[in-house]
């Protein structure tokens, strides 16, 4: 237990002194606050063609019939949260390789394997390092986004909001450390460190950008500019009764979609943030219900991804490639 | 032999023997024939959910799929090319670069009558080639594939205008593939060698468009363009100056009119002068590096 406690103080340390670490995440919270910012200006720009509306229309002698834009502020994170989802992933595969791959670079897995460790610590140091500088990360995010809708986005944010924060807060953590367990798998299986490194940004590649872009692009709402729906003047209610008729491939949609742990996480995220109007403005009862079996996937894959570390990162397989 | 066309051999040889280059390749190819397969089913689906809706007396507009060109079926191709086509190619310049940092043979090189521009252009001009290669590979399974698709071999025309789009493609690629290279040769260790360009591409694909536009990251990745803020106020401004650096946009764009989708309007000389400006500055970054630069060591 010491010598996990000791590799783990050892690799926080390592990474808090990593110029490049604290660039990509400087790089991530600049990008996620951006995106807080072009939402917050596009709303304006919203609100004000629609006073511009309203006064040419009340000139006119007009009724208004269109309600105004509606500001919901976590809303806002939309877009923050897939930068979160694609480039976060990507720079957490990165951290993870850097775990292993600076080890077999230097040299220094033979001299830490002379010492008395436990058959998986050295592998368990790793894995609560890049837990716990994931947590350390998403937290610092998210309070600079909360702060970028307060000041920034003039947003009100209630009690509710920052509890759905929170949770939002805690699927990006197990996701980004799963993508970082994968990687540190990955590059402790292979021969040399920098094709485990190829292998993982194969995986992510798969996993991140091209399932789900399968199941997007396969979506018959997706396949006209402004949703298929709006251009045939469907209403919301019958385009479910219409979609109804099409279960099998909507499904068969949804298990393509569902393969991809992007998804599993991006589904409750979007949930719980109001990001999908089913779920804006509900309950946290009625979030959890719709979403509980996709954050129960993301977990369980971030168990698979601790299960691979531990088995990877042990003293025989890793002197053994190295 | 002449050093130049023996560089050029080489390095065709070499990222040929490459296999991490090569799993990437499987996914490209293997991703643009299916592309046809998941076009037609989307088209599939569409028809049939409009057929129910007329059938119900919801609708009087007209079926927005009933006349779509078979070049149609090709539209995903142009996503994976932004995705995995230009991951390959950062890769492959990557590689490139570090094979011969890492085996000490730079010095070896340039003991030869090569400068290091000849010496660096013929191993653009290599993996040029290669790249060539792959695509029309992609672009006669891509025609075959539509073949298949639609039950008809395409009009002349038409692949004419796949063809172009691979043509297109190339020169989009090449940009990542002298990007990596540049990264390959000035970085100080592997893992920053493969991240820099990652990042820069991260930027070029999804930061630029949505700074301009406000369109959400996950929608660049469908072929249809999604409804972009109005370009008045600050995305006036944003848009100037980041619209020409969307790379991928541009590419996009040029892509569309190509494939002769409806929504596409305007012309492509403003896309094509973008891509091209990319690979110039691109190739000029890489044929221009220095003996020094070249012989810098690596530290991992």
């Amino acid at each position: 237990m010491t010598s996990l406690i000791t590799l783990c103080q050892k690799e926080l340390r390592d990474l808090s002194r990593n110029r490049s670490v604290r660039l990509l995440i400087l790089f991530l919270a600049v990008v996620v606050v951006l995106t807080v910012l072009v939402a917050a200006a596009d709303f304006r720009t919203k609100t004000a063609d629609y006073n511009t509306y309203l006064a040419a229309l009340q000139a006119s002698g007009g009724a208004v019939t269109a309600p105004p834009p509606d500001l919901f502020p976590l809303q806002m994170l939309r877009a923050g949260m897939e930068y979160l989802e694609i480039v976060g992933s990507l720079f957490a595969v990165i951290l993870g390789y850097g775990l292993i791959a600076k080890e077999k670079n230097n040299g220094t897995l033979q001299l830490l394997f002379t010492r008395p460790l436990g058959r998986h610590s050295f592998a368990a140091g790793k894995i609560l390092a890049a837990l716990i500088i994931w947590t350390a990360v998403t937290t610092a995010l998210f309070a600079v986004i909360t702060a970028t809708l307060l000041i920034a986005g003039n947003a009100p944010l209630t009690g509710t909001d920052l509890i759905r924060l929170l949770i939002a807060a805690a699927h990006t953590t197990i996701y980004l450390t799963l993508w970082s367990l994968a990687a540190l798998a990955l590059a402790a299986l292979t021969r040399a460190p920098a094709t485990g490194l190829i292998l993982a940004l194969v995986l992510w590649l798969v996993v991140v950008l091209i399932i789900p872009q399968i199941g997007d692009t396969m979506d018959p709402d997706n396949q006209i500019p402004g949703g298929l729906f709006a251009s045939l003047q469907i209403d919301k209610a019958h385009e479910h009764a219409v979609m109804a008729n099409f279960t099998g491939y909507e499904t068969a949609r949804d298990l393509i979609e569902q393969t991809s742990l992007t998804k599993q996480y991006e589904r409750p995220l979007f949930a719980w943030l109001g990001i999908k109007n089913q779920y804006n403005q509900q309950s946290p009862a009625f979030v959890w219900a719709g979403t509980f079996n996709h954050s129960l996937w993301l977990l369980a894959g971030f168990a698979a991804a601790i299960t691979a570390a531990l088995l990877a990162g042990t003293r025989d397989k890793l002197l053994r490639k190295a | 032999m002449n050093p130049w066309v023996a560089t050029v051999g080489h390095e065709l040889r070499s990222a040929g023997r490459e296999r991490l280059p090569q799993l990437l390749l499987m996914i490209f190819i293997g991703m643009t024939a299916a592309s046809a397969f998941i076009g037609s089913a989307a088209k599939a689906t569409v028809t049939e959910v409009y057929n129910s809706a007329a059938g119900q007396g919801l609708t009087s507009a007209p079926n927005p799929f009933g006349n779509v060109p078979p070049l149609y079926y090709a539209r995903n191709t142009v996503i994976y090319i932004l995705l995995i086509g230009a991951l390959l190619a950062i890769v492959l310049g990557v590689q490139s670069a570090m094979r011969d940092r890492r085996a000490r043979t730079v010095d070896l090189v340039l003991t030869r009558r090569l400068s290091p521009a000849s010496y660096l252009s013929a191993k653009m001009a290599g993996i040029s080639l290669g790249l060539l290669a792959v695509l029309g590979t992609s672009a006669l399974i891509s025609a075959a594939c539509i073949s298949a698709v639609t039950g008809t071999i395409p009009a002349p025309d038409q692949l004419l205008r796949l063809t172009a789009l691979f043509s297109v493609a190339w020169l989009f690629l090449l940009f990542f593939v002298a990007l990596g290279m540049f990264s390959g040769i000035h970085a100080s260790s592997y893992t920053s060698a493969l991240l820099i360009p990652i990042v820069i591409w991260s930027v070029i694909i999804f930061v630029f468009p949505l700074l301009g536009t406000a369109v959400h990251p996950v929608s660049l990745l469908n072929p249809v363009t999604p409804p972009t803020a109005p370009q008045t106020g600050i995305f006036a401004l944003t848009a100037a100056l980041t619209g020409p650096l969307s790379l991928g946009e541009h590419f996009k764009h040029v892509a569309a009119i190509l494939l002769q989708d409806p929504q596409a309007t305007g012309t492509m000389t403003g896309g094509i002068t973008v891509i091209l400006a990319f690979l110039l500055a691109g190739i000029g970054s890489v044929v221009l590096t220095g003996r020094p630069s070249m012989r810098k060591e690596i530290h991992d």
